[in-house]
């Protein structure tokens, strides 16, 4: 059944996914996939850093005047002092007030104070208080939108907190006005330029974009955006500061600043929006491509949907990219944060006015979407657009697209046709100005990151679909000082989950850490995430190629996934570069190893020293590798001889045991390995593995149910979970398991 | 030190003029993007130490700034969200308030501030880019200045000079005006992103502070605009707000986006004298009290408004 099952530096099956693997294949079909739970950790102490004698404040007897006042009588003389320097066009106080406040009084300079001058004047302060005209208290928003807004916007955040994905229970609907969506618009683009300062500003318009998409709000043709419009006096300082901008900031937006700016200075700043809607209607666009595109209304839906959702795409990789990189570990528990960021990456959507979280993967979901009429978003421009351009190879890009998803071949073929030029022309045909090239060019330089990106990930898919590393989101320890410090404390504790994210915090920081890869690699293998082992220790080895312990891991965890080659390739690696073995290892190039070479060559070198257990522990995986478990067993026994407290190899003797069929045994093995490190994630779902070959599957969900509750993120454990209770006749608790609910298994299921 | 829960995301704080223990806290709704808003009075009971809320005024959108009247112990100034600016009587119960609505901006009003020499006067800073000057006798403006190009996050009364103000904007500049003068007197392009926030020294009439986007709080002073006095680096986001002390010349409070509240001293070499990490979102509101030495208080998007002496620990329950 399940492989060696190897400890420390070792991995396990990946049983999901492998064909090779007959268990995980039953296990897929029994189960089907499941998702991952989220874990978010709390928040790292805080501290108040005030050195030394802190008291830079004596209490003296508290002023009663305010700022200011006690200044009266220096005035005079200071006043002097920079009236010549600088204020040349201060009068001096004393005589320059009293004018100035009368003039406020004279008929108006100001065009907005036309008129006001014949309003009688409230002579007292107290008048104020004659509150029957002004005061009247405009009524408060609070309405079901709001603490529909606001309790969706809390529990997301308190889902954050818990670990529990965010799952509305009930679809609230968000009846937000035009006007509440111009809020939206309006102050998260403001705000966004606060928070993301270090960012592009294509970045920010992305950022509120995806909010603004999420919250199904029309994208940016009347966001306001940054400040274009210097000053004469100013233009100097301008452009020496923006020479340094990226150059694509102002370029992409010019366009629309400009008329923008034309129609503000007629007086309106709302004019430009409105003349967009009188010169299209509202929905003037659509309605006359549908008009003129009527046959073909289908497709052209299809891709106006598409280029919202390719766009959305790219928005959420480049958040998940900033989030990553956030150095305060604050931030990435800030609520505000969360909850944009969470908008962002498409992972709630409002569909029809109805906040969801998103279900499965984006590729999958913009088929549904296109149902979903976005009737006069600006982007329908692209169907017209596409439709006049590129019908044929569009039509046959998004039938693909919808039937199988992504691959090469439309890939290649689109992108032979020219995005970017098309893209330009489009800007050339629009004859009202009304676009401008600011959407096609971000629109086509979205599309053509997209594409970059779906190659990249097809061809990462087809070599090998566990290489790629995932990090966690929102990881605390990101912005720790010394993360790997931390993470070997965790780890020593035993706390892998936590040590993985100390860990993961560490690779970020020095991605060319290769102890950090290394320690992160045993971690998630101890912690029973082979996946995340292997590409952690393809990561170390990257950095290092020679560290020979990262080349047994990769040895072993080869092995466990019954890839003899490569499991060959590192094990000879491993002799090669070994101080006391390499010299026996002839010059060959590893790409062409036989089995029965590298066996021979590894017996001669445990005869060589016999008392190095490392050398043993690579026979033993041999072994393991060739299926000789009783030679197996007997290396391992041998190394425990010489290493006994080497808790993984206690769990990799119980493994190989557990695979020769003597599960007895094996547990006797686990239950070392477990005595010695009681937070052994990977004994404890290799304990369950064994009973559930003897046939004890009461026993094994006990073990099962402990490794998860140590580690809920075993996807491996969840499903051999699910097999145990099917054996047992447990059906009952199916949708504990289903749901991960660890509270009942535990309850029901004590060790 | 005491704390207090408020039930939207904290904008501003401001200690009362009048008395010891009195605060104005402004609030807004899901951060200020969308909702409500609600002023909070609120008062530090002096033997037990709480903060008990004597009133609490609501908005139809959120406050992004507040101020106290220098003139009158119980009026205070909310600047409010949908471009209104409404004044607010604590004396009176929230059914005889406001007192005043006066609605001219035609943008989110980011900023107020009360004249503190000619006490019958504020200011507004808005994102319609003006900055409207008012009195309290008119129902209108008496003036307003336009020149900025983009948002003015701020604008500060000189504390000396009844005519002389400060503003900060999005443009990147801070401007000094002359209320007598429909043009600026100084543009000081203080900071090569936008500046959120400045004040004007209470000792030295020619020292001004600007905080920005960049991280930095800059001091300047306005008769050598070529160059900062001082440039205090050390906060990891944007700078949200930055105060002079009432007390110390060289002593500035700002808070910022990386949700720690610094206190500086510019002259000295090690300007960074103390960092308060006690919030656990944005903090975007700080003050200093003019009665009570040393007395600080920040409010933040953790809807917590804080109130301590320097030097100690703002969490410290009395």
């Amino acid at each position: 059944m399940r492989d060696l099952v190897t400890g420390g530096a070792a991995c396990a099956v990946p049983g999901t996914s492998s064909p090779s693997n007959p268990f995980g294949a039953l296990a897929n079909a029994i189960l089907g996939s499941s998702s991952k739970a989220q874990e978010l950790k709390g928040l790292p102490e805080t501290s108040v850093n005030v050195p030394g004698s802190s008291s830079d404040f004596r209490p003296e007897a508290p002023l009663t005047t305010i700022p200011g006042s006690e200044y009266g009588n220096q005035q005079h003389q200071q006043l002097d002092a920079w009236n010549s320097d600088f204020l040349y066009g201060f009068r001096s106080a004393n005589h320059g007030l009293e004018d100035a406040w009368d003039e406020i009084h004279r008929p108006p300079i100001l065009p907005h104070a036309q008129g006001r001058e014949s309003e009688s004047h409230l002579a007292e302060f107290e008048q104020i208080y004659d509150h029957s005209g002004s005061s009247v208290l405009q009524p408060t928003w609070d309405g079901p939108p709001q603490r529909v807004l606001s309790s969706f916007l809390h529990s997301f955040v308190d889902s954050g907190r818990t670990g529990i994905p965010f799952r509305p229970v009930v679809q609230p609907v968000l009846g937000l006005s035009e006007g509440d969506k111009q809020c939206i618009r309006d102050r998260s683009c403001i705000m966004a330029r606060h928070i993301f300062v270090d960012k592009s500003e294509e970045y920010i318009s992305a950022q509120v974009n995806a909010l603004l998409h999420s919250l199904d709000i029309d994208s940016d043709h009347r966001i306001r955006g940054p400040m274009h419009e210097p000053f004469p006096e100013l233009e100097e300082y301008w452009n020496k500061s923006q020479s340094g901008l990226k150059s694509g900031m102002l370029n992409s937006a010019d366009g629309w600043v400009t008329e923008f700016n034309q129609q503000r200075e007629n007086g309106d700043p709302e004019a430009w929006a409105y003349s967009f809607e009188e010169l299209h209607g509202t929905d003037g666009w659509a309605s006359e491509f549908e008009k003129e595109q009527s046959q073909m209304e289908s497709f052209g839906q299809i891709r106006g949907g598409n280029m919202s959702n390719i766009s959305a795409m790219e928005q959420s990789r480049m958040l998940a990219h900033a989030l990553a990189q956030n150095t305060d570990p604050k931030f990435q528990n800030s609520k505000f944060l969360q909850f944009v960021s969470k908008m962002s990456r498409g992972e709630l959507i409002v569909d029809e006015n109805q906040i969801k979280p998103a279900t499965g993967s984006i590729s999958a979901d913009w088929a549904d979407e296109y149902q979903t009429q976005y009737n006069f978003r600006p982007n329908s421009w692209a169907d017209q657009f596409t439709h006049e351009q590129l019908s044929q190879g569009m039509d046959k890009f998004a039938t693909e697209h919808q039937q199988q998803g992504v691959d090469d071949q439309w890939v290649d073929e689109f992108s032979k046709l020219h995005v970017q030029d098309w893209a330009e022309e489009f800007g050339q045909q629009v004859s009202e100005g009304a676009l401008g090239e600011n959407s096609a060019d971000n629109w086509a330089d979205a599309y053509d990151e997209y594409l970059d990106e779906q190659v990249l990930a097809s061809k990462q898919q087809s070599n090998t679909s566990s290489r790629v590393y995932v990090f966690s989101d929102m990881n605390p320890y990101v912005g720790h000082p010394n993360p790997l410090k931390e993470g070997q404390e965790l780890f020593h504790k035993g706390l892998l989950s936590e040590a993985v994210l100390a860990l993961e915090a560490e690779v970020l920081k020095n991605p060319d850490n290769a102890e950090g890869w290394r320690l992160l690699g045993i971690t998630h293998a101890e912690n029973d995430d082979d996946q995340q082992a292997i590409a952690s220790m393809m990561r170390a080895q990257e950095v290092d190629p020679t560290n020979l312990e990262v080349l047994l891991a990769l040895g072993v965890s080869h092995t466990n996934e019954l890839d003899q080659a490569e499991a060959l390739k590192f094990l000879y690696k491993w002799l090669q570069n070994h101080p006391k073995y390499g010299a026996l290892t002839p010059h060959e190039p590893v790409d062409s190893l036989y089995y029965a070479n590298v066996a021979r060559l590894v017996n001669e070198a445990s005869q060589m020293s016999p008392e190095d257990a490392d050398i043993h522990i690579v026979l033993g995986v041999l072994y393991n590798l060739s299926r000789e478990y009783d030679k197996a067993i007997e290396s391992f026994k041998t190394a425990l001889k010489l290493k006994p407290h080497d808790y993984s190899l206690w769990n990799k003797l119980g493994a190989t045991q557990a695979n020769s069929i003597q599960s007895a045994d094996a547990i006797l093995a686990y239950q070392q390995a477990l005595d010695l490190k009681p937070n052994y994630v990977r004994a404890w779902a290799n304990m369950g593995i064994s009973y559930a070959n003897q046939g004890l599957h009461e026993e094994s969900i006990r073990y099962y149910v402990r490794a998860l509750s140590m580690n809920p993120k075993g996807d491996n454990s969840w499903q051999y979970l699910r097999i145990s209770l099917s054996f047992a006749s447990r059906n009952d608790m199916f949708e504990a398991c289903d749901s991960r609910n660890l509270d009942v298994l535990q309850k029901e299921f004590p060790l | 030190m005491p704390v207090f829960k408020t039930p939207f995301n904290g904008y501003a704080v401001r200690f009362s003029p009048f008395y010891e223990g009195r605060l104005l806290v402004a609030t807004s709704q899901n951060f200020g993007i969308l909702g409500n808003g609600r002023l909070h009075v609120l008062d530090i009971d002096p033997a037990s130490g709480a903060i008990a809320e004597i009133r609490s005024f609501e908005t139809a959108d959120g406050i992004y700034d507040c101020a106290w009247s220098e003139s009158h112990d119980s009026l205070a100034i909310a600047a409010v969200a949908d471009g209104s600016v409404k004044l607010w009587d604590a004396s009176l119960p929230p059914t005889a308030n406001p007192v005043r609505s006066l609605h001219e901006h035609s943008r989110e009003v980011h900023s107020t501030d009360w004249n503190p020499v000619r006490r019958d006067s504020f200011l507004t800073a808005s994102w319609d880019d003006s900055v409207k000057l008012w009195t309290l006798d008119r129902p209108s403006s008496v003036r307003t200045f336009r020149e900025h190009s983009y948002c003015v996050y701020a604008a500060t009364w000189s504390p000396r000079h009844a005519d002389v103000f400060a503003s900060a904007s999005g443009d990147r500049t801070a401007r000094v005006w002359d209320v007598r003068d429909p043009r600026s007197t100084l543009v000081l392009p203080a900071h090569d992103h936008e500046i959120l926030s400045c004040d004007w020294n209470k000792y030295d009439e020619c020292s001004l502070a600007t905080a920005s986007v960049d991280k930095s709080v800059r001091v300047w002073d306005v008769r050598v605009p070529r160059a900062p006095v001082a440039n205090l680096a050390g906060h990891g986001y944007a700078v949200r707000k930055v105060k002079f002390s009432p007390h110390r010349e060289s002593i500035l409070l700002s808070c910022s986006y990386d949700m720690t509240v610094c206190m500086w001293d510019y002259r000295a070499e090690d300007a960074l004298i103390a960092r308060y990490d006690h919030h656990t979102e944005f903090v975007v509101g700080v003050d200093m009290s003019v009665l009570v030495e040393g007395l600080l208080a920040s409010t933040g998007w953790d809807e917590l408004v804080y109130v301590w002496q320097h030097g100690t620990d703002p969490r410290a329950m009395p």
